[in-house]
């Protein structure tokens, strides 16, 4: 267990001794006060000020669309939930959501888990592989050390990447969040509407939850990243399937969703919100049956890269 | 020699597919001496040598270190192992101190800063250690890689081509160094070359292969011993007369002749009765020179540099 640590110290000074991985972290940092500026300078502040009679405008709308033409069901329990949260939202005085205030800002910006997804693949992608290109592997595992720790230690450092960036971009963004647009309407509820019911949530913990969320899809690809980069050798292999599979899976999936065995699909399952929050995308599937295909493909991307590791002749 | 050998392979092959790259090798590694593993390129040497340190699996036999087998009980194996693979590659964004950091953190025990200062002293790169080894040339890159291999006090140093890329001086500075650890710390160094003339200076014993069979051991100690007998060859005339003459005294050392010449294995005294010998029968002596040594003859004749 000592050693683990080492190693994993080891791989982290390798990481974060290099420029590359700074200038990513600086990327995302550049992102959230791009976000942030454009929200306070660049757009119109006057949408929340009547917000009121927005709202109730809003819902006259909608149940005139209610009344007079259908919805599938799925749609009719969307304008139901929103004129139940409009209506609470009036009663209660809680404005909703908007991008000029903290939360709507770091609401807004766990849309960047995304490039987070793409640098932790960037790494995953060159933490094997990298490692043969330099031919540093050779020195590497002529060590009293077992394979299985060095690809776990490796494996652990490209997790505590894509952690410690999505940590920095909360931090930060409710930071800029903060001093942007101030802490008024800190205390404001996150409204969910549940079997007929509107709740409060905690804010905070609604937002965490966005991250967690897009981390499903995240670490579904760096481990993927990670295997193809352990059993190919080759960095832009990992980075450009993982990367090329990140933005179309999720269309390609779609297409496919009128066939029964498309539920089986990596993809179909990454997006967990599709359970709490909309539709599921093939009807019968529900988020334990999610959770185990998604097991499924974690445990089979993990025991390929580690037989595969552990196998290995390195040669020239 | 009754010590216990650090390093012995036992029959060991390696097939890849079907052809067999390494062919029943084996050998013994004895402490405080320098074991030289001499062939040309593509005889076998660098499989061999991953084989030893485990990067590659070993087909048939076993590889033992300090009787624990490679295969089995990798990690105490492993342990006494200090390596340079090829050309030492480093982590180039890293100083040499980080890379010697890196690899402390790796070792069986735990290595001291001291003791990485020790060792960088020891090869001579006090004052680059702090800088980026992407700025080193080749040879502070190999005392670099001989710090690594040492940081642990291994008791067997496997170098595969360590002189490969260095200038004379370098070449000369790794040699001394290495017959020295072996010598006066008692290590077992493991050697590979393709060149004849720096294994020779450089080693205690020489493992000749060739397309994966292990040809010859030779002990260069035996070998300089038998620098007394030379191989000879006199170009004479007439020689018939020549071998009548030299027939009877020395039939047993001829051991060729050609149009003009006789070659002999003969020791350094007997060189001048030959040719008082020949000249006294009015057998003209045009030149005696001094052939290759049987080392030399050997290698270059399974390596075709002979022809």
């Amino acid at each position: 267990m000592a050693k683990l640590l080492k190693l994993i110290q080891n791989e982290n000074m390798k990481l974060y001794k290099r420029l590359g991985t700074w200038i990513m972290i600086g990327i995302i940092i550049i992102a959230v006060l791009g976000i942030g500026v454009f929200s306070k300078f660049f757009m119109d502040s006057g949408e929340n000020t009547n917000w009121q009679q927005r709202l109730e405008a809003e819902n006259l709308q909608l149940e005139r669309q209610l009344e007079e033409s259908p919805f599938q069901s799925a749609g009719e329990a969307y304008v139901t939930k929103q004129i139940a949260i409009n209506n609470y939202r009036i009663d209660q005085d809680i404005p909703p959501l908007h991008s000029q205030s903290l939360w709507g800002f770091m609401i807004d910006t766990t849309n960047l888990t995304g490039i987070i997804a793409l640098f932790a693949i960037v790494i995953a992608g060159g933490m094997v592989a990298s490692e043969f290109s330099w031919g540093t592997i050779k020195l590497l595992l002529i060590r009293p050390v077992s394979r299985t720790k060095i690809i776990l230690s490796k494996y652990i450092t490209t997790i505590l990447f894509a952690l410690f960036s999505m940590v920095s971009l909360f931090l930060f963004s409710f930071l800029i969040g903060s001093v942007f647009f101030g802490l008024e309407g800190a205390e404001d509820p996150y409204l969910v509407y549940n079997e007929g019911e509107v709740r409060e949530r905690n804010m905070i913990s609604h937002i965490i939850g966005l991250i967690g969320f897009n981390s499903v899809d995240l670490l579904m690809m760096v481990t993927l990243a990670f295997m193809i980069s352990t059993v190919f050798r080759s960095s832009s292999l990992a980075i450009g399937v993982s990367i090329f599979l990140l933005f179309t899976g999720p269309q390609v999936t779609q297409l496919l969703s009128s066939y029964d065995w498309a539920k089986y699909v990596l993809f179909a399952n990454t997006n967990l919100q599709q359970y709490t929050n909309g539709t599921p995308l093939v009807e019968g599937m529900t988020m334990t049956f999610s959770i185990i295909v998604l097991l499924v493909y974690f445990i089979l991307f993990t025991l390929t890269t580690w037989v595969v590791f552990k196998k290995r002749d390195v040669a020239a | 020699m009754e010590k216990t050998p650090v390093a012995e392979l036992i029959n060991v092959k390696k097939r890849i597919g079907k052809t067999t790259i390494i062919d029943d090798i084996s050998l013994k590694v004895y402490p405080g001496e320098v074991f030289g593993f001499l062939g040309p390129n593509g005889a076998g040497k660098t499989t061999t040598i991953r084989m030893m340190v485990g990067l590659m699996d070993i087909t048939e036999g076993e590889i033992l270190i300090h009787n624990n087998s490679v295969e089995k009980n990798f990690e105490k194996a492993i342990a006494h192992i200090g390596g340079i693979i090829e050309n030492p590659e480093m982590y180039k964004f890293l100083s040499g101190y980080d890379n010697l950091v890196h690899y402390a953190r790796m070792a069986p025990e735990k290595v001291t800063k001291e003791r990485i200062l020790e060792v960088v002293k020891l090869v001579g790169l006090e004052k680059n250690i702090k800088n980026k080894v992407g700025s080193y040339s080749l040879g502070m890159r190999q005392r670099l890689g001989l710090a690594q291999a040492l940081l642990h006090s291994p008791s067997l140093l496997i170098l595969d081509e360590p002189t490969n890329g260095l200038d004379p001086a370098g070449i000369r500075e790794i040699r001394n160094y290495i017959r020295k650890i072996a010598h006066e710390e008692n290590l077992a160094v493991f050697v590979s070359s393709h060149l004849l003339a720096e294994m020779q200076r450089m080693c205690d014993q020489i493992g000749i292969i060739q397309n994966g069979k292990l040809i010859s051991v030779e002990s260069v100690g035996d070998f300089v011993g038998s620098c007394s007998k030379k191989n000879v060859r006199f170009q004479v005339s007439p020689i018939s007369e020549a071998v009548k003459v030299l027939g009877a005294p020395y039939d047993s050392l001829i051991t060729g002749q050609g149009d003009d010449y006789i070659d002999m294995t003969v020791s350094h005294e007997h060189i001048a009765e030959i040719n008082k010998l020949l000249v006294l029968n009015d057998v003209d002596v045009y030149s005696i020179v001094t052939l290759q040594s049987t080392l030399e003859e050997k290698f270059l004749e399974i390596t075709g540099g002979g022809q």
